[in-house]
């Protein structure tokens, strides 16, 4: 028997009074990849915000458990510290905050929450550089403001950085791959790869079965106007990629 | 008891010079009056209550602490130093300066007021004459009653190995003291130094004590002074201080002031550049709350060519509180080449605090570059929800975000152990 990590049942949300998700339901298993692949615009990012308590984001219906809670009555923070990840499309510039400034904050927070102690500086920089080495991101780019100035590839490593630092039971990739020349997006791929255990879970939004080259998924779903229009397994992406979205987008 | 202009005897009073200027000081002040709101350069600092309020002067030239032997002070009127970085320390209590020995290096001179009034002949020109009594209702009051502060003189080509740092430190009473400062600052050619100025306040009470503080720094041809000042005075205290500073050829002020305490507070600079290129730069930040008016003016006269200045300004104003900029950039006729720059920033963190900004740009020279901006905000809500979706409280996130915004600032403070400790006060309480 399977453990489900995420049960999304019939959600609709919307943001600044358009209604973007339309009836979307999901259920992710330990253990298991989602892929999502969708036109631009169908609504794939504000899946993944609405997952994360983004304020803006406005649930209309539906429900969403996460390990059999429910995550709609839990704010942002808590949903990161119970294990939720994002790995952002558009990561956020914080100027003055640099990066293991930041990163020690969010451990810390998501440990304390775990009843773990917290790590001291000695233990937390030790920790940041190993892991920061295995994805290319020099000392020296650690001690930056967050994301300030970063290439494109730069703010994907730094994702990929944080998930590697703080172990969600679940993380959303949303177009991890964007941006990324071929040898980036194998240290991303590697990196996430890396984070894979029979206990956690993952939703990938990719336009490109590229990625889902490194990050093999289980299932693999069109998302088109508000929700899912055809599942299936890891051959349905090759399959988009050759005939594209146009026979799910609705005649306008 | 009594208001802010009271009758009491100062010591020097036989010194017909002297009596002449504070006379001078108490005409001004008693003929202009508190300012008004019509008074244009007060008109976003009202200083109100003030009129109405009983204060206390103290003149004979205390020594001793005046606080009991359980006061938390001794570490400031004890020997030893209260600043986290290597400085030679110069201590007033409750405004009055505590009389230490200090090592100072050859070609350095620090000395009580008086001491430099009955001593010094140079004093006499330079007391008074940086800026114009009319123009300044509180510096006049600062006048009429002339006495208390220090006189530092560094010599040609000499330049401390240490900053000189002028700690003001004011603790709980039951009155509300009035003290005011007057510090002469004058460095003589090639000559550099870093004076640190600090206001700090110890005690539980609601003391609604009033520093009214004068600094009148001269900088000679090729000289630089690096001045750099913490207001935290007691959330009830006011506290006005006038810089007002004189540059000459070459010679260059860099100027940085944190703003966190006080209730009324204005850090006013008044900076001449008088000689082919002399520089200036003011930069200053404020982190305030509750129901504190905390203002900063400056005013930049450009009086020659290929004189330079920038100011940055940023503030955190949280609460009812409201900041205050004024900046004034004067670049008189002739004054060719010449640059000017000017920014305030501010970030508000409730509806109900208050920005309120006032540039000045008057030009009367060409070929002159100037700009002037100014913005004021609310935290970036994308860049709370980073913070958040990767597991930081939304109050933690807040305050992360509340320090970043005064981080490039205080970065432009040039010495890095000054610059730790006003980013350290800068900090959220
Ligand atoms: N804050 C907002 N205000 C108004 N409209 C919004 C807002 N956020 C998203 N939308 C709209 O919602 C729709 C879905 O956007 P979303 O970013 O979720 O698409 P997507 O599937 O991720 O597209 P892409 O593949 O281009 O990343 C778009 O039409 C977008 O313009
Ligand atoms: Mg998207």
């Amino acid at each position: 028997m399977k453990t489900p990590i995420l049960e999304i049942e019939d959600l609709c949300a919307r943001v600044a009074d358009k209604e973007i998700i339309k009836g979307f339901s999901l259920t992710i298993n330990e253990g298991e990849v989602h892929a999502i692949m969708g036109p631009n615009g169908a609504g794939k990012s504000t899946l993944s915000y609405v997952l994360c308590g983004k304020p803006g984001y406005e649930v209309t219906s539906g429900k969403i458990l996460f390990k059999g809670k429910n995550l709609l009555r839990m704010t942002p923070e808590e949903r990161a510290r119970e294990g939720m990840f994002l790995i952002m499309q558009y990561p956020v510039d914080i100027p003055g905050v640099p990066v293991t400034t930041f990163l020690k904050h969010a451990v810390n927070a998501v440990r304390k929450h775990q009843n773990l102690p917290e790590l001291d500086t000695m233990e937390f920089i030790k920790l940041v550089r190993e892991e920061g080495k295995k994805l290319g991101i020099s000392n020296d780019m650690l001690k930056r403001p967050v994301n300030v100035g970063f290439s494109g590839g730069e703010k994907k490593r730094l994702e990929t950085l944080q998930m590697a630092i703080l172990k969600p039971r679940f993380a959303i990739l949303d177009e991890a791959d964007s941006g990324l020349d071929i040898d980036a997006m194998k240290v991303v791929a590697d990196g996430v790869n890396a984070e894979r255990n029979e206990h956690n879970a993952l939703l990938v939004i990719t336009h490109y079965q590229r990625l889902l080259n490194y990050i093999v998924p289980d299932f693999v779903h069109v998302f088109a106007d508000g929700h899912i229009v055809k599942s299936g397994g890891k051959e349905l992406a090759t399959e988009l990629e050759e005939t594209g979205y146009a026979q799910f987008v609705k005649e306008k | 008891m009594g208001g802010l202009l009271q009758n009491i005897k100062l010591p020097g009073d036989d010194i017909p010079w002297l009596e002449g200027l504070r006379e001078k000081g108490r005409c001004v002040f008693a003929g202009k009056g508190l300012p008004t709101a019509k008074t244009e350069a007060w008109k976003y600092t009202r200083p109100r209550d003030l009129q109405a309020d009983d204060f206390v002067l103290e003149t004979t030239a205390g020594h001793e602490c005046h606080c009991g032997s359980n006061c938390d002070c001794e570490k400031t009127c004890g020997e030893g130093s209260v600043m986290p970085f290597e400085a030679y320390e110069l201590h007033f209590e409750n405004g009055k300066l505590q009389h230490e020995h200090l090592h100072l290096p050859q070609g350095v001179t620090v000395m009580p007021l008086m001491d430099a009034i009955l001593q010094n002949e140079d004093i006499r020109g330079r007391l008074g004459k940086s800026f114009d009594l009319q123009d300044y209702p509180f510096a006049a009051l600062n006048t009429a009653y002339l006495e208390e502060g220090v006189f530092i003189n560094i010599q040609e080509n000499i330049s401390p190995d240490k900053p000189l740092a002028i700690i003001n430190h004011t603790h709980a009473r039951h009155d509300n003291l009035l003290f005011n400062l007057r510090n002469v600052i004058v460095l003589e050619k090639n000559s550099r130094a870093t004076i640190v100025e600090a206001y700090i306040y110890s005690g539980a009470e609601k003391s609604r004590y009033f520093a009214n503080v004068v600094n009148e720094i001269y900088i000679g041809r090729g000289a630089e002074v690096r001045h750099y000042k913490l207001q935290n005075d007691a959330y009830k205290a006011v506290h006005i201080s006038l810089n007002a500073v004189k540059v000459k050829a070459g010679g260059n002020y860099e100027a940085f002031c944190l703003q966190r305490g006080a209730d009324l507070a204005r850090n006013e600079t008044h900076v001449v550049l008088a000689e082919e290129k002399a520089r200036a730069k003011v930069d200053a930040a404020y982190h305030i709350a509750g129901w504190a008016t905390v203002d900063t003016t400056t005013d930049i006269e450009h009086l020659a060519p290929e004189t330079t200045s920038e100011q940055l300004v940023k503030g955190v104003a949280g609460g009812n509180a409201r900041g205050v900029f004024q900046g004034k950039i004067h670049i008189a006729p002739h004054a060719v080449k010449t640059e000017g720059n000017q920014l305030h920033k501010a970030l508000l963190l409730t509806d109900e605090a208050e920005i309120d900004c006032k540039p000045e740009l008057e030009i009367f020279a060409d070929d002159v570059k100037c700009s002037h901006g100014a913005a004021s905000g609310e935290l970036d809500e994308e860049q709370l929800f980073y913070m958040r979706a990767r597991g930081i409280g939304e109050d933690e996130a807040r305050r992360i975000l509340i320090d970043a915004y005064l981080e490039d600032v205080i970065n432009r403070i040039e010495e890095p152990a000054v610059r730790d400790w006003i980013a350290e006060q800068a900090r959220q309480k």
